[in-house]
């Protein structure tokens, strides 16, 4: 299985801004959360990237993409309406390939010498059919994510094969349906906010997003019906995701780069030197 | 092999189900001693739950019926106080080491065993409570939450369109609201209390419910049926959990996490449990020590809070239509719909969801300190279903533990397999009634459960012919034969039910039954019984054509019967007859928006008084758009009844003197009642002169144990001298029995303040008779053998004396007129608040049965609350809120023959029948008691003034006893004693019983029988006597109703003098008869019954009587 093209979705109203922050990569250079989205993508071998945003922030990302040796695409969604149908504006671009999908306000540090993404493509290469990355999360992050259950693969540590999906459960229906064998209890397979998808997952997602639903449908209602029709994978790689959208979300992303790269030991020490000051400061008062 | 433990682990059913009886057959003392030291063996190292248990009850029932039949009455009898405080402390295990080392030493005894008896019956029930509490924890969608520590990683959030409008906007339109409306249940058979917890998990093929949800209306009040609960939900802009119960009128604003876990405080307790239960403030919270506004920042936003509100159409309380589990039902179902934990918002749920509603309806009522059985979420579930248990597989939490789960399976009966016609049919054929009685069925539940354990012969025959009963009711259902139904209803509550628990009906109840059958014959199809026992909510099964006229008829004969016994049995109101409707939603919600979205009329004429006087600026947006939306309501047509439902709530009732303390006040004046006195008391309440503490004799006082000689041992053996003495006495009509009937019985009814002496308490012969009856029925076999009527003296106070002369008079004094006397107490007390001190006396330096967990936390809780309440009303001062019967006393039974003495009864005693020398006075509920010529020949040889009756002591035998103070025998009363540990070295408790020299008697007042017609002096003698006399300060339980059958129950202060005081009298001549147990044995307390039925007394007793 072969997957040459990715897709990022920015489009959503009250995100849109995150991916054009400014950080400090590993390497100590200023950087646009959006090129370093891009770069975890080409490092796994990408070659054509769409970028799904909003009409009016289309220059600030032309900007922010800084130069690139992928081929880089922008598609405008008009109207907010809905993660499904921001996807599928994708579908000629990516016509009947396996795509690559990445969220646009997460930013992945990898712990081990394979980035997010490379591990995830090498999954779904192996096994020739959509993989989710997931990671154990915990119930009371049960609101923000989805959230997969289903045996392991014999014989593979991190490989889940994929029964059920459900968007944002309450802990009540996670502990009825969702509750994977292995994990702490109180633990659920959590959406990495990466994905390979096979084209029929498009077509799910044009189905969606056509049907007269009061709510806008998700990846996740589309990914739900996978299962039945077609082997899907969760694989519980070995790095860490952080969403850039919560409180804090850029801070907590930006230390854990600058602590896995060069600047590691500056920033503990900048650290330790803020916490002393702190502590001295109440100690006045 | 031991053959207790062979049928508690065999896998054949047969074995498994030999009985109790079957098993103790042939053991004599030595032999069940093996047995019992191999059953505790085997108990401890058993890991299986349910045998553990099976085996605890065995041993529990081992030491309270069949030890006590193979004890000598000689064996030393003392029972270890350590291991009793272990008990209280529910300690369990620690007590029963402590009481079988004890054994080892001294050697087995009756009073040992009894406390064996009860730390093994509650080590039982605890293990299993434990596991039903861990499997209720263990339901999957329940464990979360237990999970949960801190506010700010609350997993759930409100639904975005409950939320309200931005309040800086100058919107109008009002906050969602979501309205759930629910059913409640009637159960057709619950084969047997089937629906048990541990029945259901031990016997899931015996466990089967057949219910029915359904709306309800008041007959004369109401004009239609609808489901009588509702729930209401909507997100408030004050960072606030606001509850109201629009039925019991009150409201709360909750502020902090600690508030919400402290369900006695106030009458919101259900709706805090919902809250819990429901995951919105998960029981894992509990003592984190946040405010709720930091609960609700994840759940609503900031500064946003929720409002939950309850109705229940005003049903009463004692309903049997598991009304308080469909409200919590109801309650948790809103709160889940809200938070996205079932799918819908609106309409009717889905079968898992119901399921899991009820589990967490199950945690609710688990954290709020009750429990039901599994099938009373019923009315969650729409028209009518089977329930039933199963079997655990792998995947329950309960595999490996129980044989069956802890949720059954409900199955709805469609129309297919019962017709609409048959639905019609039994609409048109049931009288659904409230017959007023409002009473605890958890003791209920218990006997249940040890009897299924026991497997005893009888009970588990009448289990199986429930199980059958219940297969015919669905037969008969389907089949569309609703006089079927009846006549299996009625088999099943005469049958099995009765056979298996005979405190599941009362007199009451059986009259209503004979007075149907004797006036529509073969068109009274039948009795129903709901829920846990009779006489609360009951059926009425007639031919439909008549059922109009005999509903009407119904209502009026329920109030004519309860008018005849509400003195001797505890309603809690009048009757009611219900207009009922099947319900085919089950539970249901709507959604409520813009002009929709207003809370019930009753609850804005609850809200709105203090919102009035709240000024607008204080008053929140959401607050000031409500009260702008309710006045347009006002001015709309359909808005007259809320107009004036806030008129009359709004404006002052003018106030007219109230009849209840009118007639208190004129009472007091006509007994007599001496206001300096009571002055003086208060007085020296209040001072701390005498309470609670100062009951007690100076810690230095030396008490001890008596020697042998200080007793006349009775219990196997009367000289037939003396025998011969007493039946000539007996014959030449010398003596009289005189029964103390002036009390209430607080502890029999707690504090239902009836007539304890008229209590219809048990089944003689073919009916419920009352110890009135029995006493009598005593005297009359007595007197037939002798051949001579013996006068039998009543004593009443103002509270007891016209209830016993109605009913002696309707039942013509039970064909003794003649012999029966009725002597008028002529002393009263006005009850008083408890001081604090007192209060505080008696739950921390008094010896108190500690509660199981969550029910320990509610007491404390309602403790806090009480002394609040103490403080606020004053101390000591006079308890008038109440009907006027609950807030006078009779000051103790010292009184009762002094008041013979005045009242002149004595007197005219003697001139009838001047050979009369000796009385026999005792309790009302010392059943044993009688005139034995044996111990009447004794106490006239011995030739003293007082005989009194003592037995050797059991756990319950509580309160005092025989001991040596300061080197002379006499009695101490409980409340006298320096510290509760002297009792227990006391071998022998005070049975009351007394036999009097009357001469001997007036000596000790001075007087002689030529005095008695001197009322001034005889009254000068009681007087002087009397202040020679201790006054104990004590606290008793009484119960205050309001509303629709709710009450409350308060511990006031009153004064006593106590007969047994009577033996600290230097001059007075006294001796002390050992007597055998069953004689002095009292029944206190209506949990005793069950034993006392059990263990042979009541038999006992019964061949004392003539009742014919």
């Amino acid at each position: 299985m072969q997957v040459r093209k990715a897709v990022i979705t920015a489009a959503a109203p009250d995100q849109s801004r995150l991916p054009l922050q400014q950080l400090i990569d590993a390497q100590g250079r200023e950087r646009t959360a959006l090129a370093l989205i891009i770069d975890e993508a080409t490092s796994a071998g990408i070659e054509e990237i769409a970028v799904i945003i909003r009409p009016e922030d289309a220059s600030a990302y032309e900007s922010a993409a800084e130069s690139t040796s992928v081929d880089l695409h922008f598609i405008k969604q008009a109207k907010p309406t809905g993660y499904a149908a921001a996807l599928t504006l994708a579908s000629d671009f990516i016509g009947s390939e396996n795509f690559l999908h990445l969220v646009g306000d997460h930013l992945y540090v990898e712990s081990t010498n394979q980035t997010c993404a490379k591990q995830l493509i090498n999954v779904a290469a192996e096994f020739g059919c959509s993989v989710s990355a997931v990671q154990a999360t915990r119930e009371t992050n049960l609101p923000y994510f989805g959230i997969v259950s289903g045996p392991r693969v014999p014989q593979l540590d991190r490989v889940f094969e994929i029964e059920t999906v459900l968007e944002k459960p309450t802990p009540t229906k996670a502990e009825q349906h969702l509750i994977t064998p292995g994990l702490r209890s109180g633990q659920y397979l959590g959406f990495f906010g990466m994905h390979v998808l096979t084209p029929e997952v498009m077509s799910l997602l044009k189905d969606l997003s056509n049907a007269p639903e009061s709510k806008p449908a998700s990846l996740s209602d589309a990914l739900a019906q996978l299962p039945g029709r077609q082997r899907y994978l969760a694989y519980q790689l070995r790095g860490s995701r952080y969403n850039l959208g919560v409180d804090y979300g850029l801070l907590r992303a930006q230390l854990a780069i600058g602590l896995s790269g060069r600047d590691r030991d500056l920033i503990l020490t900048e650290l330790v030197d803020l916490l002393a000051g702190r502590l001295e400061g109440t100690h006045q008062s | 092999m031991n053959a207790f433990i062979e049928t508690i682990r065999s896998d054949d059913q047969a074995t498994r189900d030999r009985s109790f009886e079957l098993l103790c057959n042939g053991l004599d003392l030595r032999s069940t001693l093996e047995v019992t030291g191999e059953l505790d063996d085997y108990r401890r190292t058993e890991q299986n739950l349910y045998r553990r248990v099976r085996s605890l009850f065995f041993l529990s029932a081992i030491h309270r019926y069949h030890l006590p039949t193979l004890f000598s009455d000689q064996a030393s009898n003392l029972i270890p106080h350590d291991g009793f405080e272990h008990l209280l402390s529910r300690r369990f295990l620690e007590a029963i080491d402590c009481f079988l080392a004890h054994q080892e030493r001294h050697g087995a005894s009756d009073g040992l065993s009894s406390a064996l008896a009860e730390a093994y019956h509650k080590l039982g029930f605890q293990t299993l409570a434990d596991q039903v509490r861990s499997s209720v924890r263990g339901v999957r969608g329940n464990q979360w939450m237990f999970r949960l520590g801190h506010p700010a990683e609350h997993p759930l959030r409100v639904r975005k369109e409950l939320l309200p409008p931005d309040t800086s906007s100058e919107g109008t339109s009002l906050a969602p609201i979501v309205r759930e409306t629910t059913a409640v249940r009637m159960d057709l058979s619950h084969s047997a209390w089937s629906d048990i917890f541990f029945l259901g998990m031990d016997f899931p093929e015996g466990a089967r419910v057949i219910n029915v949800s359904v709306d309800l209306g008041v007959k004369g009040r109401d004009n239609h049926t609808r489901p009588p609960i509702e729930a209401y939900f909507r997100v408030i802009d004050e960072p606030v959990v606001r509850l109201t119960s629009v039925d019991l009128g009150v409201t709360t604003d909750v502020e902090t996490v600690a508030e919400m876990f402290d369900f006695g405080r106030d009458y919101l307790g259900l709706l805090k449990a919902a809250l819990i239960a429901a995951g919105v403030v998960p029981p894992g919270l509990e003592g984190c020590g946040h405010s709720i506004e930091r609960v609700l920042l994840p759940l609503v936003g900031p500064k946003r809070g929720i409002e939950l509100v309850s109705m229940i159409n005003d049903i009463p309380k004692g309903s049997r239509l598991a009304v308080s589990t469909n409200l919590l039902g109801s309650l948790i179902s809103v709160l889940m719909r809200a938070t996205s934990q079932v799918k819908s918002l609106t309409g009717p749920l889905e079968e898992d969801e119901r399921r899991l509603v009820a589990a967490r309806a199950i945690l609710g009522e688990w954290i709020g300190g009750s429990g039901g059985g599994w099938q009373d979420s019923g009315g969650v579930w729409p028209g009518i279903k089977l329930i039933c248990g199963t079997t655990a597989d792998e995947n329950d939490p309960e595999h490996g533990i129980s044989r069956g789960r802890l949720m059954p399976v409900h199955t709805v009966l469609e129309r297919d397999s019962v017709s609409q016609e048959t639905r019609q049919a039994l609409q048109d054929s049931l009288v659904l009634v409230h017959g007023g009685m409002a009473q605890n069925v958890g003791p209920i539940l218990e006997m249940v459960t040890e009897r299924y354990l026991l497997r005893s012969e009888t009970e588990w025959s009448a289990r199986r012919d429930a199980m059958r009963i219940y297969d015919e009711v669905v037969e008969a259902l389907k089949a569309g034969d609703i006089r079927r139904v009846g006549r299996l209803t009625t088999e099943n509550f005469e049958g099995p039910l009765r056979k298996i628990i005979p405190w599941s009906t009362n007199r009451f109840t059986d009259r209503l039954i004979e007075s149907c059958r004797d006036r529509y014959g073969n068109d009274f199809w039948g009795f129903w019984m709901l829920g846990g026992m009779a006489g609360g909510g009951m059926g009425f099964i007639f031919e439909a054509t008549i059922k109009a006229e005999a509903s009407r008829w119904l209502a009026k004969k329920m109030v004519q019967v309860k008018r005849e016994m509400e003195t001797s049995l505890p309603f809690a109101m009048d009757p009611v007859v219900y207009d009922f409707a099947i319900n085919d939603n089950g539970t249901f919600a709507e959604l409520l928006i813009d002009d929709r979205a207003t809370m019930p009329d009753r609850y804005h004429g609850l809200h709105m008084p203090s919102l009035l006087r709240t000024s607008p600026r204080d008053l929140s947006a959401g607050r000031r758009r409500e009260m702008e939306r309710v006045s347009a309501m006002c001015n709309e047509p359909s808005g007259s009844s809320l107009a004036s439902r806030l008129i009359t709530t709004l404006l002052p009732t003018p106030t007219t003197q109230s009849d209840s303390a009118e007639s208190l006040q004129a009472i007091l004046e006509r007994s007599g009642f001496d206001t300096v006195a009571h002055e003086s008391i208060r007085a020296d309440l209040i001072s701390g002169r005498i309470g609670l503490s100062q009951n007690r004799l100076p810690t230095n006082t030396l008490i001890q144990d008596v020697k042998e000689d200080d007793i006349i041992d009775l219990r196997e053996r009367v000289d037939s001298k003396n025998t011969n003495l007493g039946e000539q006495a007996i014959r030449e009509g010398r003596v009289a029995v005189v029964t103390l009937a002036a009390g209430v019985g607080s502890r029999w009814t707690e504090g239902a303040g009836v007539c304890k002496a008229l209590h219809p308490f048990y089944r003689f012969g073919k009916r419920h008779r009352s110890f009135l009856e029995v006493h009598l029925a005593k005297n009359r076999k007595t007197s037939r053998k002798f051949d001579q009527a013996i006068p039998h003296v009543f004593t009443t106070s103002y509270l007891t004396e016209s209830p016993i002369r109605d009913s002696l008079a309707r039942h013509d004094g039970f064909g003794m007129a003649d012999q029966v006397h009725i002597s008028s107490g002529r002393s009263i007390g006005l009850r008083m608040v408890p001081t604090v001190r007192d209060l505080k006396f008696l739950w921390e330096e008094t010896a108190q049965q500690v509660l199981d967990e969550q029910q320990q936390k509610l007491r404390q809780s309602v403790r806090g609350a009480l002394l609040q309440w103490a403080k606020q009303t004053g101390e000591a001062s006079d308890y008038t809120d109440n009907v006027p019967s609950q807030c006078i006393h009779p000051v103790g039974h010292w009184s009762e023959i002094p008041g013979m003495l005045r009242n002149g009864l004595l007197q005219q005693l003697l001139i009838e029948r001047p050979q009369l020398d000796y009385l026999l006075l005792h309790n009302i509920d010392t059943l044993g008691a009688n005139v034995d010529a044996g111990l009447l020949g004794t106490h006239i040889a011995g030739g003293q003034t007082l005989s009194f009756e003592v037995i050797t002591r059991r756990l319950e035998d509580r309160g005092g006893g025989l001991a040596r103070v300061g080197g002379r025998p006499r009695l101490v009363e409980g409340l006298a004693m320096p510290n509760e540990q002297i009792e227990f070295d006391l071998t022998f408790y005070n049975s009351m019983t007394t036999w009097i020299s009357i001469d001997g008697l007036l000596r000790s007042f001075g007087l002689t029988r030529e005095d008695l017609v001197n009322a001034s002096r005889v009254d000068s003698a009681i007087r002087e006597l009397a202040s020679r006399m201790p006054t104990y300060i004590t606290l008793k339980d009484v119960k205050r109703r309001w509303g629709h059958a709710q009450e409350d129950v308060f511990p006031v202060s009153q004064f006593e003098r106590l007969w047994g005081d009577m033996s600290t009298l230097p001059e007075v001549s006294t001796s002390y008869f050992a007597v055998p147990m069953q004689r002095g044995q009292q029944l206190k307390a209506q949990a005793q019954l069950d034993g006392w039925n059990r263990d042979g007394s009541a038999a006992w007793v019964e061949n004392l009587c003539d009742f014919s």
